[in-house]
């Protein structure tokens, strides 16, 4: 099993050629196995043929020795048949009585006559086929000596085989090199051939693994690029891909701005009407002093009313500021942050009866070093889409708190929960995209919170509606270094 | 005795050096045959060891015969000392090389042309061989043997070691497990050297002149026990054949043998150093062992 895994961990490019160089071992040994095995009854045969005639003269030679028992004439005659143009060689003939007493052998020492073969010795000779013993070379062979219908004596002969054995080691090794060279080629050309295959996919996959990691670069289609035309039309359509992407990607930036100059239209149109309010209070004030500045009383009191009238008017104008000047969003998130969302979002809330509750629980501040300007965006975006998913005179919440070593940003509403659509855009895989139709505040907030490497949850509001939950992590903090 | 030149034939066949032959070659004189080329044919008795081992050493024989009879020579060989003696006994041969116990036995019937010299004497030895590193030093060691002979009709082959055993009051059939006839002196060393036989019997002169020439093989052996000297196996002729003027001229060639240079190698093949005439106290001592073994045999 781990074997598998490790062969599929591989690179194709050793893959195949391993897979072709197993498959070459297969075949070779099937062959080789074959080769043998012929080689083998071929030699059988061609020597059982030399073993049948020689017996055949040993046989006519001696017969009538053996009738008699002339021990002499059946060594000579053994002495003088001795084949000596052959290079299969009988090294060893015994020639005994039908009862194995031994007659005459060409080694009498080792098998001297008037002795009895033992079963020792007789039973590695077979009767009919000739047999090789591969350890020592040698083969066996037995024949009965039969004359008018009548088993006279019996012949055994050992042939040295040695010869056929190296013929077949030589065989064996002679194929086990070819085949080695073979395979060896054959992989050669298999890396060759795969490395050709693939180095086009391989120069695809490095784009593309690239492009994952957002420093996608086009892929050279030159000529002089090496590949074949299929591989240069590949590589084409991928360079298409990116361009389009790229033309998306700049459109969705365009958008994204566009929404923000839409959104702050709308803002600006809130907070001019904001300043607006209290601007006719504060001129009727400005009247008054004019007319009865000399009445401490009014005077006292018109300057009062002025100086808060100016006050609302400065507090509106410095929240704006903070959200819209990117110079000034290199700050670290503040509670600050917190009051002025609520505070830019008042009118909106105040135009649908809605209220917001302030829940800040991070004591002095959240002090997690997280850029301010990207959370505020982020959470003046959550809020007004919780304000629009919500009925009129709806209770909306902001929350911030610690949780563990991060710091969270929570936004409650009162609506009918995300339709799925909105819960894919905020938590589902990344996409740079713009989104086709609606939803465009809420894909502003992922890519604010991809950006700074913030996570973002949702939850369900006890009571009804649903929490959007903003997880500034240890990754998000110092994040304001490098915007500064 | 024919057995013994068989041997050194055949020894020397293998080295292409041992032409004429020895000890027992039976010649034979027809005078009324004739051959193709009007010649009188000469019948001279051989052995087939020696027929089958080397052509050209019969043919430098043949030669040799030729050149010194004036005869057309026909060289016959048989397996047997038995067969060679019908064969001239019957008058079927001319003349023949045979052993000295088929002369004692035949003695009425052979008439001696020639005998060898070996080493400048008309005698020779029968050995009793034993494989070379066998413990034994009596003939009481070898109870159990199978034991190698030459020939039935063979002095040193067979009469000396029967007559022995016989002094000894042994019965070759009850003391050996069993007795071999191989026909032949080499034979009889190969037989031995091979473990074959665990002993044998065996011309001397065979022995020693093999020793010299195939070294490997008679190194095998070793002599347990040599034999006294008897006299060597001779030429023979029939007593119908004797005193023709074919015999004569046999005679004559052999008898100056040496001093021809053709005769001169065919002698030096042989290991002898000429032929001599013969005498018949020479075979006294053949003659004594048959004497012995009357009704035993």
């Amino acid at each position: 099993m781990s074997g598998r895994i490790g062969f599929r961990r591989l690179p194709l490019i050793w893959r195949v050629p391993l897979a072709v160089s197993v498959l070459m071992f297969l075949v070779s040994a099937v062959i080789t196995e074959r080769v043998l095995d012929r080689l083998g009854s071929i030699q059988e045969t061609y020597l059982q043929s030399i073993a049948n005639s020689y017996l055949d003269g040993v046989t006519a030679s001696i017969s009538p020795s053996v009738l008699r028992e002339d021990s002499w004439e059946i060594f000579d005659a053994l002495e003088r048949l001795r084949p000596v143009n052959t290079a299969i060689v009988p090294v060893e003939t015994i020639v005994t009585t039908p009862s194995r007493v031994i007659l005459a052998a060409t080694d009498p020492l080792a098998y001297p006559s008037l002795e009895k073969m033992d079963d020792l010795q007789t039973e590695r000779f077979p009767t009919t086929q000739i047999r090789i013993e591969s350890d020592d070379g040698l083969a066996y062979l037995e024949r009965d000596i039969v004359y008018q219908n009548t088993t006279i004596g019996r012949i055994y002969t050992i042939f040295d085989a040695r010869l056929l054995l190296a013929e077949r080691r030589d065989v064996l090794s002679t194929l086990i090199l070819t085949n080695a060279a073979f395979t060896v080629l054959l992989v050669l050309i298999g890396i060759i051939t795969v490395r050709r295959m693939i180095g086009p996919m391989q120069t695809l996959e490095n784009h593309m693994i690239e492009a994952a990691e957002g420093k996608a670069t086009r892929i050279d289609v030159s000529p002089q690029t090496p590949g074949n035309a299929e591989s240069r039309r590949l590589f084409m359509a991928f360079n298409t891909l990116l361009d389009a992407d790229e033309e998306r990607r700049e459109l969705s930036t365009r958008l994204a701005e566009e929404e923000k100059l839409a959104s702050l239209g709308r803002l600006s149109s809130v907070m001019a009407h904001e300043i607006n309010n209290p601007l006719g209070g504060l001129l009727n004030a400005v009247d008054t002093l004019k007319k009865h500045g000399a009445n401490a009383g009014v005077r006292d009191a018109s300057l009062d009313l002025l100086q808060r009238g100016l006050q609302g008017i400065g507090d509106v104008v410095r929240a704006a500021l903070a959200t819209y000047r990117p110079a000034r969003q290199s700050r670290p998130l503040s509670l600050s942050d917190f009051h002025d969302a609520k505070m830019l979002l008042s009118p909106e809330l105040r135009s649908r009866g809605q209220v917001l509750d302030l829940f800040l629980e991070t004591g002095e501040g959240p002090a997690c070093g997280c850029p301010a300007g990207p959370v505020r965006q982020a959470m003046i975006n959550l809020l007004l889409n919780a304000s629009a998913a919500s009925p009129e005179g709806a209770d909306l919440f902001l929350r911030s708190a610690r949780l563990e070593d991060s710091v969270i940003v929570e936004v409650g509403d009162r609506g009918p929960g995300l339709p799925a659509r909105a819960v894919r855009l905020l938590t589902g895989p990344a996409k740079r995209n713009l989104p086709d139709g609606k939803g465009l505040g809420l894909w502003v907030v992922r890519q604010i919170a991809d950006e700074i490497g913030a996570g973002l949850e949702l939850a369900t509001r006890p009571g009804g509606g649903s929490i959007v939950r903003i997880k500034l992590g240890p990754g998000t903090f110092g994040e304001i270094g490098h915007a500064a | 005795m024919s057995e013994g030149h068989r041997s050194i034939f055949a020894a020397a066949l293998s080295r292409r050096r041992f032409i004429a032959g020895g000890a027992c070659i039976p010649l034979a004189l027809t005078s009324s045959e004739a051959s193709e080329t009007g010649l009188p044919i000469l019948r001279f008795g051989l052995t087939p060891v020696f027929l089958n081992n080397d052509i050209q050493l019969l043919d430098t024989l043949k030669v040799f015969l030729e050149a010194a009879t004036g005869h057309s020579v026909e060289l016959v060989t048989r397996r047997t000392y038995q067969e060679v003696t019908s064969l001239l006994v019957s008058g079927q041969l001319d003349a023949a090389w045979i052993c000295g116990y088929p002369y004692i036995q035949y003695r009425d019937d052979l008439e001696l042309v020639a005998i060898p010299a070996w080493n400048g004497k008309p005698y020779y030895q029968s050995y009793l061989i034993v494989a070379a590193g066998r413990d034994a030093e009596t003939i009481m060691d070898l109870r159990d043997d199978i034991h190698a002979f030459s020939d039935p009709d063979s002095n040193s082959g067979f009469l000396v070691t029967r007559t022995l055993m016989f002094e000894h009051s042994l019965v070759p059939d009850d003391f050996f497990r069993k007795t071999l006839f191989t026909y032949g002196h080499r034979n009889v060393i190969r037989a031995v050297a091979s473990n074959l036989a665990q002993s044998g019997s065996v011309d001397g002169y065979v022995w020693e002149v093999m020793l010299e020439l195939e070294p490997e093989l008679v190194s095998q052996t070793r002599v347990l026990r040599r034999s006294k000297w008897l006299g060597f196996p001779p030429i023979a002729t029939s007593r119908a054949m004797a005193g023709t003027a074919k015999t004569r001229v046999l005679q004559k060639a052999l008898l100056e043998m040496a001093a021809n240079p053709q005769g001169r190698e065919v002698l030096d093949l042989l290991r002898l150093t000429g032929f001599e005439m013969p005498r018949e106290a020479e075979f006294d001592g053949i003659a004594d062992m048959v004497a012995r073994l009357r009704g035993v045999l």
